[in-house]
């Protein structure tokens, strides 16, 4: 898990990748890749940087991931600490300890950090499981399953970027979606889901809710919908 | 063998815990990601868990975390093994290894021992290689004491049991799944035995 880095990573290699090329995977102390390049094998390192257009054909594993540009990891990839600008995309599960997304992220497993924050959009086909959820949409957030401590989603400000991100999205608009949310503290907006069970909850305007279980609080904004509205007794 | 279920909303009003709890154990990997099992009903998918097996880990759990960080918490479960005792009357009650077995192995225990599971496991371990009649009561012993001085110190890590012979003289060993062996053409390779799915076969017994 996360303490195992400082030792033993001394003494392994560096890579340094710059162009159009294959790179091989293993493991490293500081990975820093410019261009476009093919990791082939599974890859672990103390840090990545990233800038350009990478795609790996197996399991990443990192404690700091940073990466600009556009990545598709065929396998899966954990990431203690990740700051990404861009798009991410993840065939496995993406998991670690905190993320700041900036762009578009899509995994195709499980998702799971302890934080995770920042603006843009998801599509998680598994479990979102974080212990906090702080994300301003800029076009749609998607999971089957949403489980956390504490959730709360806004719709992203118009901005300059909003050219940029409907360039990225055409079809979607900035609005949450799931199956099931779970969690502690819920504060939605623009979310559409069949079910929401939580401790505290407040459902935001343009939110379409099937059916929302709390146990303490309930707060309903002007402009949400909800179907069945039920307080779970103590 | 039909299994006990409970379901996450039964199981979070009975222990006390809260969603934000449950599924931050199971990032911490805390409760092994099999025991979430997805039903169809007619509100829709719903979760449930082996009721015993999620009962006593929650309690396990509820009851460390107070003097542990849930990291160390996390190191104290092992995730393949589960908190699973039983006392030696019952074990012989239902029957999961033959009567023969336990009056050899664990004839001197009083009825009243509480074996843990990886106890259990050996028993069934011995109890299958017997059966196939593919070794002596005598060797038996043998594989006890290696199964009791070894296999807990792959801490969980898969590992397979293997059995060989060589004119007629035998020997257990216990290696990781992941190793390639290759022996002298003498040797007689009697059995190879993943112990995870010795594991998973005791562990649908027992549920």
């Amino acid at each position: 898990m996360t303490g195992e880095s400082g030792m033993e990573n001394i003494g392994l290699p560096d890579l340094t990748v710059n162009g159009v090329s294959d790179a091989v995977g293993g493991k490293y102390g500081n990975v820093r890749i410019d261009g476009v390049i093919k990791v082939v094998g599974d890859i672990e390192a103390q840090s990545f940087k990233l800038n350009g257009v990478i795609r790996t054909t197996g399991n990443v594993k990192s404690e700091s991931f940073e990466c600009d540009g556009t990545l598709k990891v065929a396998g899966s990839l954990r990431a203690s600490h990740m700051r990404m600008n861009g798009l991410v995309n993840v065939e496995g599960a993406l998991s670690g300890e905190r993320l700041l997304l900036n762009g578009l992220l899509t995994i195709k497993g499980d998702c799971e950090y302890e934080h995770l924050e920042g603006e843009g959009g998801f599509d998680v086909d598994g479990l979102l499981n974080a212990g906090s959820i702080n994300l301003k949409l800029q076009g749609r957030g998607k999971a089957r399953e949403i489980g956390v401590e504490s959730l709360y989603i806004r719709q992203g400000a118009k901005s300059l970027w909003s050219k940029v991100w409907k360039w990225l999205f055409p079809r979607f608009s900035p609005e949450l979606r799931a199956g099931v949310i779970e969690g502690d503290d819920i504060d939605v907006e623009y979310t559409k889901a069949d079910v929401i069970r939580g401790n505290r909850v407040v459902i935001g305007k343009g939110s379409v809710i099937g059916r929302v279980e709390y146990r303490s609080e309930l707060k309903v904004l002007p402009g949400a919908t909800i179907g069945e509205r039920v307080k779970i007794g103590d | 063998m039909d299994r006990d279920l409970i379901s996450k909303k039964e199981l979070l009003d009975t222990t006390g815990i809260s969603y934000g709890q449950l599924y931050r154990w199971k990032r911490k990997q805390l409760i092994p990601e099999e025991w979430f099992i997805r039903k169809s009903t007619f509100t829709g998918q719903e979760t449930f868990f082996p009721k015993d097996l999620i009962l006593a880990r929650i309690d396990k759990i509820v009851n460390m975390k107070d003097d542990l960080s849930l990291d160390q918490v996390a190191g104290k479960l092992s995730p393949m093994l589960m908190d699973y005792e039983l006392r030696k009357a019952a074990f012989a009650e239902r029957n999961i290894v033959s009567q023969v077995v336990i009056n050899q192995f664990a004839g001197k225990d009083p009825d009243h021992t509480v074996y843990s599971f990886e106890m259990l496991l050996y028993f069934y371990v011995i109890d299958k290689l017997l059966q196939t009649g593919e070794m002596t009561m005598e060797e038996g012993e043998r594989l006890l004491t290696v199964l009791r001085d070894h296999f807990p110190k792959f801490e969980g890590k898969p590992c397979d049991l293997i059995f060989i012979r060589k004119m007629g003289v035998s020997s257990f060993m216990l290696v990781s799944s992941d190793a390639h062996l290759y022996f002298d053409n003498g040797i007689k390779v009697v059995a190879k035995l993943p112990m995870v799915e010795l594991i998973e076969q005791l562990r649908g017994k027992l549920i």
